[in-house]
C-alpha cells in the first residue's frame, strides 16, 4: 500500500501539474461549449428555416465526427495547410466545439419542454417574442436542462483525456501519468492515480451540478 | 478556403489506391465497432438484470462495477490494458480469434482495445437498459405475476420487450459513440483508418500524389458522419414503425434526458 502512495508523493509535480492542465482544458472548453451551444440552440429554434438548417448541420457534423479526428485536424491538419494554431487553442477549441453540439441539443429539448400554453399566455399578455424568450422560456429551459448538462460536463472531463493522448500531446493528467509510468515502470500505480484524478473531477462536477439543481429547482 | 477546395489538393483521392486504402482502414474500425457492440449489448443486458436483482448484495456490487467503468476515461483504459494485459491473455486471444477476421484484428493488441471498449460500453448500456426497465409501470410486472408467470417469463415476455424498446434511441446514440471511439485504438498502434490516413500523408505512399493531411482528415470525418447519420436514421425509423404498429406514442421516460445525455455525450 505504501508503494502506491510513494508513486504519488515522488511524482507529485507530474500528477499535480497534469491535473492543473486538465482542469484548465476542461474550464476553457466548458466556456466555449456553453457559449457556442447556446448560439447553435438559438439557431435551431430560429423562425427562419435556413438558420434552423444551419444549426442542424453544425449539430450533425460535430456530434458524428470522432473527437480524435477534430483534434488531429485542428492541430496537424491546419499546420500542414499553413495555419499555425497552438496546442492549447487546438485542444480547447476541439473539445469545446465538439461538446457544444451536445449542449445545443439539450438546450433545444429544454426549450421544447416549456409548455406552449405559457408562451401563448405570455404573448397574449403583450410580451414581445424576445421578452417571452428571455423572461418566460429560457429561465425554465435552463433549469430543466441542468441534470443533462451535468452529464455532458462529466463526459467532457473524460473526453479531455483524449487531448493529451492525441498528436496535440498537452501534458494533461493522463499524459503525465504515462510519463511517470515510462520513467518508473510502476504501471498500476501510475494509472490508478490518473484514474483517481479523473474521478475527483467528475465527482466534483456531479456535486456542483446537484447543488445548482437544488438551488434552481422549480417546485411543482 | 482556396486551399481547401483546390482540386490539386483532392487529386490524391482519385489517385492510385489511396481512397481504397482509407476505406480498408475504415473497415477495420467498423469491424471493431461491430464486435464490441455485440458483446457490449449482451453483457450490458446481463449487468442491467443483475443490477435490478432483489438480492441487495448482488445489486450493490453490480452497481459499483458499472459506476467504476462508466466513470473512467475510455482512453485511459485502452492505454492501460495495452500495456498491462497479461501475455497469456493475449496469446489466448490470438489463438482463439476466428480465422475469417483480417490479420489486423488477430493481434493481442486488439484484444486490449476490445476489452476496454466492451467494459466501458457494457456499463453505459446497462444503465440505459436499467432506466428503461425501471420506467415501466409496476403494474405490468405485478399483473404478469398475478397471471402465474415465473420471474423468467415475466422478464422475457412482458418487461424486457417494453422496457428495452423505450430505450432504443438512447442505445443507438451510445452505439454511435462507440463507433467514434474506435478511432482511439489508433493510439495504441492498431492499423485502422487514422493510421492509414497518416501513412498516406507521410510520404508518397502509392507514388504520384502526396495526400494533404487536412483533406485526408476531412474525408475520414465524412465517412464517420455518413455511417453515424445512417444509424440515427435507423433509430428514428424504428421509433416511427413502433408507433404505427402499436398505435401509441411512446411514453416519455422520466430521467431519460439525463440517460440520453450520458449516452450521447461521451
Amino acid at each position: 500500500m505504501s508503494a502506491l502512495f510513494d508513486v504519488l508523493t515522488e511524482n507529485i509535480d507530474e500528477f499535480g501539474g497534469g491535473l492543473w492542465v486538465t482542469l484548465r482544458l476542461v474550464g476553457g472548453a466548458f466556456v466555449i461549449a456553453i457559449v457556442v451551444g447556446t448560439f447553435v440552440a438559438a439557431l435551431r429554434i430560429a423562425p427562419s428555416a435556413w438558420l434552423r438548417r444551419l444549426g442542424g448541420i453544425y449539430v450533425e457534423t460535430f456530434r458524428n465526427i470522432p473527437l480524435l479526428v477534430l483534434l488531429t485536424l485542428s492541430y496537424a491538419g491546419l499546420r500542414r495547410a499553413g495555419v499555425e494554431i497552438g496546442t492549447w487553442t487546438a485542444g480547447i477549441a476541439s473539445l469545446g466545439l465538439y461538446t457544444a453540439a451536445y449542449v445545443a441539443e439539450v438546450l433545444r429539448s429544454g426549450v421544447f419542454a416549456v409548455s406552449k400554453g405559457q408562451i401563448e399566455a405570455s404573448l397574449s399578455l403583450g410580451f414581445s417574442y424576445a421578452q417571452t424568450l428571455r423572461r418566460i422560456v429560457l429561465p425554465q429551459a435552463f433549469r430543466t436542462v441542468i441534470p443533462p448538462l451535468g452529464s455532458i460536463t462529466i463526459a467532457m472531463i473524460k473526453n479531455s483525456a483524449i487531448v493529451g493522448a492525441s498528436i496535440i500531446a498537452l501534458g494533461d493528467l493522463l499524459k503525465n501519468a504515462r510519463i511517470v509510468q515510462s520513467d518508473t515502470f510502476k504501471t498500476e500505480e501510475s494509472f490508478i492515480w490518473a484514474a483517481a484524478g479523473y474521478l475527483v473531477l467528475t465527482v466534483a462536477a456531479t456535486i456542483a451540478f446537484r447543488f445548482l439543481e437544488r438551488r434552481l429547482a422549480i417546485s411543482r | 478556403m482556396g486551399y481547401l477546395v483546390d482540386p490539386d489538393n483532392w487529386e490524391w483521392l482519385i489517385t492510385a489506391r489511396n481512397a481504397r486504402f482509407i476505406l480498408e482502414g475504415f473497415l477495420v474500425n467498423v469491424q471493431i465497432a461491430l464486435i464490441a457492440m455485440v458483446f457490449s449489448l449482451i453483457l450490458g443486458l446481463g449487468l442491467a438484470l443483475l443490477r435490478l436483482s432483489r438480492a441487495r448484495a448482488v445489486s450493490t456490487a453490480t452497481g459499483l462495477w458499472i459506476d467504476l467503468w462508466r466513470n473512467l476515461p475510455l482512453i485511459l483504459m485502452i492505454l492501460y490494458l495495452a500495456i498491462a494485459l497479461p501475455e497469456p491473455w493475449r496469446d489466448a486471444y490470438e489463438s482463439a480469434a476466428p480465422g475469417f477476421l483480417p490479420d489486423v484484428l488477430q493481434t493481442g493488441r486488439v484484444f486490449a482495445a476490445l476489452l476496454a471498449l466492451v467494459l466501458y460500453n457494457s456499463a453505459v448500456l446497462a444503465e440505459i437498459m436499467r432506466a428503461g426497465i425501471q420506467s415501466l409501470d409496476r403494474g405490468q410486472g405485478e399483473a404478469a405475476a398475478a397471471l402465474g408467470m415465473s420471474y423468467a417469463q415475466r422478464m422475457r415476455l412482458v418487461i424486457l420487450p417494453q422496457g428495452l424498446r423505450r430505450m432504443v434511441p438512447a442505445t443507438i446514440s451510445q452505439l454511435i459513440t462507440l463507433n467514434k471511439d474506435t478511432t482511439l485504438v489508433s493510439i495504441i498502434g492498431i492499423q485502422e483508418v487514422m493510421r492509414h490516413g497518416r501513412i498516406l500523408t507521410g510520404n508518397n505512399f502509392f507514388g504520384g500524389v502526396q495526400a494533404p493531411l487536412l483533406q485526408v482528415l476531412i474525408f475520414i470525418g465524412a465517412l464517420f458522419i455518413v455511417v453515424n447519420l445512417l444509424l440515427s436514421r435507423l433509430s428514428r425509423r424504428l421509433e416511427i414503425r413502433e408507433r404505427e404498429r402499436t398505435g401509441t406514442t411512446p411514453e416519455p421516460v422520466s430521467g431519460v434526458e439525463d440517460q440520453l445525455a450520458v449516452a450521447t455525450a461521451d
